[in-house]
């Protein structure tokens, strides 16, 4: 019994470095500044232009804070669906597959490399937010601030899961990939307020993780304690564990079928 | 007259390992290669995987730039010359890429047609000639992803004839063929020698070489070890002769023995279905069996036969025989 | 002339070829269609309150960011894209210059692209109901040419760079959105500090912005944007004289480092 918890702990920590490392050759210091940290601060500065244009100058602060999450949800959902389509990417998916190792171990483990990467993306993008659009943190209750960004990416982590799940049985894991990743651009609240969607975007927003992360977000930065969010959080959190409970599950569903079909050497 | 010339050629690739701390190796492909060729003759080049032959080729159809060295086809450089080149010569690399997969293989060769700059009257005549010499015809507007090795090979071969080419190189080009297609292309290689077309042809198959070629060049490790016809390769050998004897599974230590002897020239090992031949060339025919059987005390044993070396033996004694 | 003729074949074989082969790619599609639409609708609602012919103004600014993404990674990937297939060696080998087949191909990803920005007009002016009216709209049509030679050309140069640079692929994610902020895509550089708008007017979308949106909403006077043709043509004709010396080196480049194949080692 403990040498199964052992096996499936290790395998756990050598799954995520080693498909971190394969997949994304971050080791490469130039490439990772490049994508974690510039190129996310050009699309914030883009957007926070267009808010400039659109309602005068000083709204700054409300799309930094989004766009900083949207950080979160790129390595949520990129990292992870690549964690996955990213295996059969290079081929290695039938052999994973053909391995016996703990399923849940393997990709749970994948997911928290991309939920630390995510937290770090969050924290540039509010430095960017604080060195050039004036960001005041002054308020903010940072243990507050902290832990709405662990859950938050945490949640979009299981939306990411889900997302790959699909790349078992399609070829176009990018296309549905950039799709979600740019509706999250449109339900999170990021940019536009959920209040000014239609109705029905509405419930779809709320349904969705990353919305409530960003308005508690809001929250902490005008001043609010942690205890004030707490409920906001916590639906957050749910979501989070749904997505990943359901990611999970369909996995198993897919891995199943993706064998029965024998599309899991399709590329 | 030579048609292509080619003085000590050599290549080298890098390659890098390591991530965080890059080591980069240098390996030699290619390391000093020379020859001749005349004009409509059918040169073979002839070597094991990894001598060095399709980079020489690379090197000679304008793909690859020498480290050292020179080339020259038709009196052009293969380097200076390299654009004016091209459109008279023709290639073959085989293998599954190369071609536009979701085009027909029709469009493929419209297509690289007009990138030789075939005159449009000329490429709607030749290429249905083309295909039908390939036995594509009827199978042209299919996609080639839909396309068998064997089809795929043909066509590489029909697009290397677009624009009647006057130098053509044919790198392994029967593979991936079933027997049937090899023999019909070698065939039509023989044909376009005829028509005064120069052809340089690699392969590992002895015996393509030795039936097609009028010259043959052994390369290994990146050097030409012997150049010469077919028959003169053979006649190297003919002071031995080759004991063949059937084993079940040889430990390496019978052969480095054997090896070592003052009656052995040369010994390799071929696996054929069920069991092991071992190659014993020796200068004592038949004599030579009981101590060789003597040697190999201990192993279960076949069928023993002595014959006479053929070019392959020669290939053999040329490359080594046991890698 | 014979020549001419025949280089202007291969272009427009090479189009057909890649329009073909975009046709089915998923990603494509997205660059193409799916990003545009987004980035489209997100400004529609962003820019609510300017006046009334500011749908026209998202609809063509949100027309040049995808214009812009598919040209840096559709368009740019078109020498590199060959040599995962496999089909550099033989391009490379024929008579025939690289740069035609490549203008070909970008000349096929800018104009796929263009065709999704008059599909998001006619999604946001049919579905939406918003009024789209072309102030001027004989000059947008010509300076949709101006822009298309502008592009294109550029993306000559493009292409070449993701072979002569390396990485040059995962740095490339870092030029798609600078270019949207630089161009005064979907607002006016003026709001941007004063130091980048020299580096805005180096930049020919930004001339193409300029054009686009001064006859879509009659900002411009005629001769303004004949002006801004003026500067188009005069960039895509350096681009295009630059791009010979470029691919004569790129091509020796790759020749002697043996990276015309993916497996040259």
């Amino acid at each position: 019994m403990l040498n199964r918890i052992l096996d499936n702990t290790r395998i756990f920590f050598e799954g995520a470095y080693y498909s971190y490392r394969a997949l994304f050759r971050w080791l490469n210091p130039a490439t990772y500044l490049a994508s974690k940290v510039f190129a996310p601060l050009t699309m914030m500065i883009f957007f926070v232009y267009i808010g400039a244009y659109a309602s005068g100058s000083n709204s700054a602060s409300y799309y930094v804070i989004g766009n900083s999450l949207i950080f979160a949800a790129s390595s949520g959902i990129f990292g992870v669906t690549m964690s996955v389509g990213g295996e059969r990417w290079t081929g290695t998916l039938p052999y994973l597959f053909g391995s016996p190792a703990n399923r849940g171990a393997m990709f749970v483990g994948r997911a928290v490399m991309h939920i630390l990467d995510g937290m770090l993306g969050v924290f540039i993008g509010l430095g960017w937010g604080m060195l050039l659009f004036g960001l005041d943190l002054s308020r903010s209750d940072p243990l507050a601030l902290i832990v709405t960004i662990l859950i938050t990416t945490f949640s979009t982590s299981g939306l990411g899961l889900l997302m790959g799940c699909l790349s078992l049985i399609t070829r176009n894991v990018m296309l549905v990939n950039n799709t979600v990743y740019f509706a999250l651009l449109v339900f999170s609240g990021a940019n536009i307020p959920v209040e000014q969607l239609p109705g029905w975007m509405q419930v779809i927003a709320n349904g969705l993780p990353l919305t409530r992360g960003v308005a508690c977000t809001r929250m902490i930065v005008a001043g609010s304690s942690l205890t004030e969010i707490m409920p906001l959080l916590r639906e957050e959190m749910l979501i989070g564990i749904i997505l990943t409970i359901l990611g999970y599950s369909l996995f198993k569903v897919f891995e199943f079928q993706a064998k029965k079909l024998g599309t899991l050497d399709i590329f | 007259m030579d048609a292509i010339i080619v003085k000590n050629l050599r290549r080298e690739f890098k390659s890098s390992e390591g991530i965080v701390k890059r080591k980069v190796k240098n390996v030699v492909a290619v390391e000093d290669v020379s020859f001749e060729i005349r004009q409509g003759e059918l040169f073979g080049l002839l070597g094991p995987n990894g001598a060095g032959k399709t980079t020489s080729v690379k090197m000679l159809t304008t793909l690859l730039i020498p480290n050292g060295g020179s080339a020259s086809i038709l009196g052009m450089d293969v380097v200076k010359d390299a654009n004016k080149l091209r459109a008279h010569i023709g290639f073959i690399f085989g293998g599954e890429r190369g071609l536009y997969w979701r085009l027909s293989g029709l469009d493929n060769l419209r297509y690289f047609a007009s990138l030789y700059y075939v005159d449009s009257q000329v490429a709607k005549k030749r290429i249905p000639e083309l295909l039908e010499l390939v036995g594509l015809n009827g199978r042209e507007r299919e996609r080639v992803e839909g396309y068998s090795r064997g089809m795929r090979q043909r066509l590489h071969i029909a697009r290397a004839l677009l624009h009647d080419p006057e130098v053509l190189f044919l790198d392994e080009p029967t593979m991936g063929l079933d027997p049937v297609g090899a023999r019909e292309l070698r065939t039509a290689v023989k044909n376009l020698q005829s028509a005064n077309k120069t052809i340089l042809l690699t392969t590992h198959y002895m015996f393509e070489a030795d039936a097609l070629c009028q010259r043959i060049a052994v390369i290994n490790k990146g050097k030409i070890v012997a150049l010469d016809t077919p028959g003169k390769l053979k006649e190297n050998v003919q002071d031995l002769s080759v004991v063949e004897v059937e084993v079940y599974g040889i430990p390496p230590e019978y052969i480095e023995k054997l090896k070592r002897q003052d009656w052995v020239v040369e010994v390799s090992l071929e696996n054929r279905d069920q069991v092991q031949v071992l190659q014993v060339h020796t200068p004592k025919g038949a004599e030579a069996v009981p101590v060789l059987v003597e040697n190999l005390n201990g192993l279960r044993l076949g069928k023993i036969i002595t014959r006479e070396p053929t070019l392959e033996d020669a290939y053999v004694r040329l490359v080594g025989g046991t890698e | 002339m014979e020549r001419i003729r025949k280089n202007l074949r291969i272009m427009l074989l090479a189009f057909e070829i890649e329009m073909r082969q975009n046709l089915t790619d998923g990603f494509v599609v997205f660059g193409i269609l799916i990003q545009p639409l987004i980035v489209a609708f997100m400004a529609l609602w962003m820019l609510k309150g300017k006046g009334p012919d500011y749908a026209i103004f998202v609809v063509v600014g949100s027309g040049m960011t995808g214009l812009w993404t598919t040209l840096l990674f559709n368009g740019g990937n078109s020498i590199t894209g060959e040599r995962w297939n496999g089909t550099l060696e033989p391009l490379v080998a024929s008579p025939a210059s690289l740069r035609i087949v490549v203008f070909g191909k970008v000349l096929a990803n800018v104009a796929q692209s263009l065709g999704s920005m008059i599909g998001s007009y006619l999604l946001i002016s049919l579905i939406l109901g918003y009024p789209l009216t072309l102030e001027r709209p004989v000059l947008f049509v010509i300076s949709l040419f101006f822009t298309v030679a502008a592009l294109v050309s550029f993306g000559l140069i493009l292409a070449s760079f993701f072979i002569l640079i390396p990485d040059f692929a995962r740095m490339v994610n870092t030029l798609e959105f600078p270019i949207y902020i630089l161009c005064g895509f979907l607002f006016p550089i003026a709001l941007l500090p004063g130091w980048t708008t020299p580096i805005s007017y180096l930049l020919s979308p930004y001339w193409a912005a300029q054009a686009l949106h001064g006859a879509a909403q009659g900002s411009l006077t005629t001769v303004q944007i004949m002006g801004d043709w003026a500067l188009m043509l005069a960039f895509s004709l350096a681009y295009i004289l630059a791009s010979g010396r470029l691919y004569r080196v790129i091509l020796r480049k790759a020749r002697a480092d043996a990276t015309l194949d993916i497996m040259g080692n």
